[in-house]
C-alpha cells in the first residue's frame, strides 16, 4: 500500500460540499487533499449542443449510475426502493447533472417538531445558516431577485433573475388571478457574466451538463481557486475506508486507484462530502473491531432516515407554442402557496413547485410522457398537440423521515474494485402520496388558469432520486444523531461529514444550496477552532 | 465499443424501413419515416450514438416480421422484449426526429443558443407583475424563539 505525504485535512468528494469546503479551508491555510472517484468533466464531451443530445441522456448520460455504469460510478442496489437514487461521479458531482434551482430552506423547515408537530427539529435555525447562503450566492454566482414575501428578507442575489419565458409569464399572470404565490425562482445559472464564467444561453440542457459553464457546478465555481491556494485534488481515487487509531480518532483513508492499486492517505481530520448514499456506505464499510456496526454508528442511525423527495411532473398543454424546449432547466418561476402545513388537507407539511420546459422531440413520443400507444398516425396528431406547447411544475414534496428509509451494504453486488455496494430501501409514506396527490391537484388548476388547454400529470415518478439526505443526522445528542451542530461526529472527534447525510428533515426545496451553505459554515467553524482540533498524534 | 452500422443488411434496413413507416405513416404535414432514411443514414447515425442499441434493434427487426407488422405485433414485443422493443422505438423515432426535414415541419430548431436582455426584468417589474404576489404580504411562518428583526447584511 503506497503511504502519501500527510495533509492537514483529508476530504473525500469533489462535489457541491467538497469543492466549498476545500477552498475555504485551502484559502485559510491547511493542506488539503481530495480524493474523488470521478474526473474532471470534459466540456467538450457534453452532448447539449449535439443532436443526438436526447439519445445521450438516456444512456451517457443518464441520471442513475446503474444506468451510465462509467468507470466513476459505482452500482446502488434499487431494487428495494420506491425512487431510484440519482447522482453523478466527477469535480463537481452531481452538479453536473442537477437543474441549477436554488432556493433556500424556510424558517419553518428548521422546525417541523416545534411548529406541525412531526419529525424533529434541526439544532441550528434559518437565521444561523442565513450568513453563509449569502455567501454561497456570491459564490456560485446566483441569478434572482430578492423580496420573495416566501421568506424572511435577505440580501439581494448577485445578479438579476433569468428570464420568465412565455410560460413563466403566463403561469404568473394565472397565479396573480388566482391570489396565489409565484416568484421568479433563484437559479445558481448566470443571466449576466460573472466570475470568468459565461451567461445562460437557454439551451435548456442544464441536467446533462452546462456546456456554457453558465450553470454552477464546484469544477468551475470552486475548485480552480481551492488548487490555487494549494489544495490537492486526487482522481479516479476510490476510498474504501476510514482509518482510526487506539484513541479513536480518524487517521485517514484508504483508496484504489484505477489500475486497483492501494493507498493510504494520512490527514490530521478527515472530512466525507460523498452525498447520502456514498457517505453512509463508507461509514458502514470503515467497520472494524472497535466500530462493529460501522464508524460514528453508536446512535445506530448512520444509514438511516434516508429522505429522497417525492416528486410530480404536472405539464400543461397550450393551444400554441410556449417553446417548450427552450430556456434554464432550472426554473422560471416558484411558488411556496402549498408549502405550509395546513392540516384541513390531510397532510403536513407541503410542497414548492419550479415551472421547466419540457424537452425535445424524443421526451414527447417516448416513455414515460408519452407511454406506447403513440405509434401510427396518431403519432402525428400527438406532436401537434404538444411539441413545443408544454411547461411543466417540477413538484418536490417534503418527506418526512423514516428509519425503515436506509441505505445498507448490498451482501452480493460490488462495484468494480470489489468493494461492496450501497443497497437502497425506501418506501413512499402516506403522508406523502396524500401531499403529492393534493399538490398535483393544485397544479392542474395553476395551468389550466394560465390557459392550458390538457394537463397531463406523472406523479411519484421512480427516477426522481436526485436529493439525498438524512444518512447521518446532525443532532446534540449523540444517542439520537450522528454529528452534531458543527457537523463533526459525536463518536470520532476529527471526523466531519458535510454532505446531505447531515440533514434532520428534507424540507420541500432543492437542497443543493442548503449544503453548500452547511459545509461553508462547517468549513468555518475549522477555521475558527483550528487550534482547539483533537488531531491523531 | 464502437458502432458497426454496416452490420445491418440489406434484408434488415428493408424491414425497418417497412415497420418505421407503420410507426411514422405519412401524412398531409409529415413524412413518413423511409422518406426521412430512417432506414438508412438515420439508424446509422442513431447507432453512432448509441451502439449500446444496436444488438437489441438487431434481435427487434429479427424478431418481427415486416409483412404482417402492425401497431398490435409492436404491442406484443414489448410484452415479450422490452428491451428490443425499447431498441426500435427509440431507434426509430430518434433517427426521424433527428431530420432536418422533419425538424423544420415541426418547427423544431434544435436545442440552440438564444440571446436576451438580462435586465428586461425590470419592464415587468414596473409594469406590477409582482405587486399582487407582494401585496399579500409575508407568506413564511416564524418559528418560534427567531429574532423579531432580521439583519438585511
Amino acid at each position: 500500500m503506497s503511504e502519501h505525504e500527510h495533509a492537514d485535512v483529508v476530504l473525500v468528494g469533489a462535489g457541491a460540499s467538497g469543492g466549498v469546503v476545500a477552498r475555504h479551508l485551502a484559502e485559510a491555510g491547511f493542506s488539503v487533499v481530495c480524493l474523488e472517484q470521478g474526473e474532471w468533466p470534459d466540456r467538450d464531451d457534453f452532448r447539449g449542443t449535439e443532436d443526438d443530445w436526447e439519445l445521450a441522456i438516456r444512456q451517457r448520460w443518464a441520471l442513475s449510475p446503474n444506468i451510465r455504469g462509467m468507470a466513476s460510478d459505482y452500482p446502488v442496489n434499487d431494487d428495494d426502493s420506491d425512487i431510484n437514487p440519482l447522482m453523478f461521479n466527477a469535480v463537481g458531482g452531481s452538479m453536473i447533472i442537477y437543474a441549477g434551482t436554488w432556493p433556500r430552506m424556510l424558517p419553518s423547515d428548521f422546525r417541523v417538531r416545534t411548529m406541525d408537530g412531526v419529525a424533529d427539529d434541526w439544532p441550528i435555525d434559518y437565521f444561523d445558516v442565513a450568513p453563509f447562503y449569502d455567501e454561497i450566492d456570491r459564490q456560485i454566482g446566483v441569478s434572482g431577485l430578492a423580496g420573495d414575501p416566501a421568506y424572511p428578507p435577505h440580501t439581494d442575489y448577485p445578479l438579476p433573475p433569468l428570464p420568465l419565458g412565455i410560460a413563466g409569464k403566463r403561469v404568473a399572470q394565472a397565479h396573480n388571478e388566482l391570489g396565489w404565490h409565484w416568484w421568479p425562482e433563484p437559479n445558481a445559472i448566470l443571466s449576466a457574466p460573472y466570475d470568468g464564467r459565461h451567461a445562460c444561453v437557454q439551451r435548456g440542457v442544464c441536467t446533462s451538463g452546462c456546456a456554457e459553464g453558465a450553470k454552477a457546478s464546484t469544477d468551475l465555481t470552486h475548485w480552480p481557486k481551492a488548487i490555487a491556494a494549494g489544495a490537492r485534488l486526487v482522481t479516479g481515487a476510490r476510498v474504501n475506508r476510514i482509518t482510526t487509531n487506539a484513541q479513536g480518532l480518524a487517521t485517514g483513508a484508504t483508496w484504489i486507484d484505477r489500475d486497483g492499486a492501494e493507498h493510504h492517505q494520512t490527514g490530521d481530520t478527515v472530512i466525507l462530502a460523498a452525498n447520502a448514499i456514498g457517505t453512509a456506505r463508507l461509514l458502514l464499510l470503515s467497520a472494524d473491531d472497535h466500530h462493529p456496526t460501522g464508524l460514528a454508528n453508536s446512535s445506530g442511525l448512520v444509514g438511516k432516515r434516508l429522505m429522497m423527495h417525492p416528486f410530480a411532473a404536472v405539464t400543461g398543454w397550450f393551444d400554441d407554442s410556449v417553446e417548450g424546449w427552450q430556456g434554464q432547466f432550472g426554473a422560471s418561476i416558484t411558488t411556496y402557496e402549498f408549502y405550509e402545513t395546513d392540516r384541513s388537507r390531510g397532510f403536513v407539511r407541503g410542497a414548492k413547485w419550479a415551472l421547466s420546459p419540457v424537452g425535445g422531440p424524443l421526451n414527447h413520443v417516448l416513455p414515460m410522457r408519452a407511454g406506447s400507444e403513440v405509434w401510427g398516425a396518431k403519432h402525428h396528431d400527438l406532436m401537434a398537440r404538444t411539441f413545443g406547447k408544454g411547461a411543466t411544475w417540477a413538484i418536490f414534496g417534503e418527506d418526512l423521515p423514516e428509519e425503515t428509509n436506509r441505505v445498507d451494504l448490498d451482501p452480493d453486488l460490488c462495484d468494480a474494485d470489489g468493494i461492496p455496494a450501497p443497497r437502497v430501501h425506501y418506501r413512499t409514506s402516506e403522508n406523502s402520496k396524500r401531499l403529492m396527490e393534493f399538490q398535483v391537484a393544485r397544479a392542474e388548476e395553476s395551468l389550466r388558469a394560465a390557459g392550458a388547454i390538457d394537463v397531463t400529470a406523472a406523479n411519484l415518478l421512480r427516477y426522481s432520486g436526485w436529493h439525498l439526505m438524512g444518512t447521518a443526522r446532525m443532532g446534540d445528542d449523540p444517542a439520537t444523531s450522528v454529528v452534531d451542530r458543527n457537523q463533526r461526529a459525536h463518536d470520532v472527534a476529527n471526523l466531519y461529514i458535510v454532505d446531505g447525510s447531515v440533514f434532520v428533515t428534507s424540507s420541500g426545496v432543492n437542497p443543493t444550496n442548503t449544503i453548500t451553505a452547511l459545509a461553508l459554515r462547517t468549513a468555518a467553524h475549522l477555521v475558527e477552532n483550528r487550534r482547539l482540533q483533537e488531531v491523531p498524534v | 465499443m464502437t458502432a458497426q452500422p454496416d452490420r445491418f443488411t440489406a434484408d434488415q434496413r428493408k424491414a425497418l424501413s417497412t415497420m418505421a413507416d407503420v410507426m411514422l405513416p405519412e401524412t398531409l404535414m409529415m413524412p413518413s419515416a423511409s422518406m426521412v432514411d430512417v432506414h438508412g443514414g438515420g439508424v446509422d447515425h442513431v447507432m453512432m450514438a448509441r451502439p449500446d442499441l444496436f444488438a437489441d434493434l438487431q434481435r427487434a427487426i429479427d424478431a418481427l416480421d415486416p409483412l404482417q407488422f402492425d401497431l398490435e405485433a409492436l404491442g406484443a414485443l414489448l410484452v415479450a422484449d422490452e428491451a428490443a422493443y425499447t431498441a426500435l422505438t427509440t431507434a426509430v423515432a430518434a433517427a426521424y426526429y433527428q431530420s432536418p426535414t422533419v425538424r423544420e415541419r415541426i418547427g423544431y430548431p434544435g436545442q440552440v443558443a438564444k440571446t436576451y436582455d438580462p435586465y428586461a426584468y425590470v419592464d415587468w417589474v414596473n409594469e406590477g407583475l409582482l405587486d399582487p404576489v407582494v401585496e399579500r404580504g409575508p407568506l413564511w411562518r416564524r418559528p418560534p424563539g427567531s429574532p423579531d428583526q432580521e439583519v438585511t447584511p
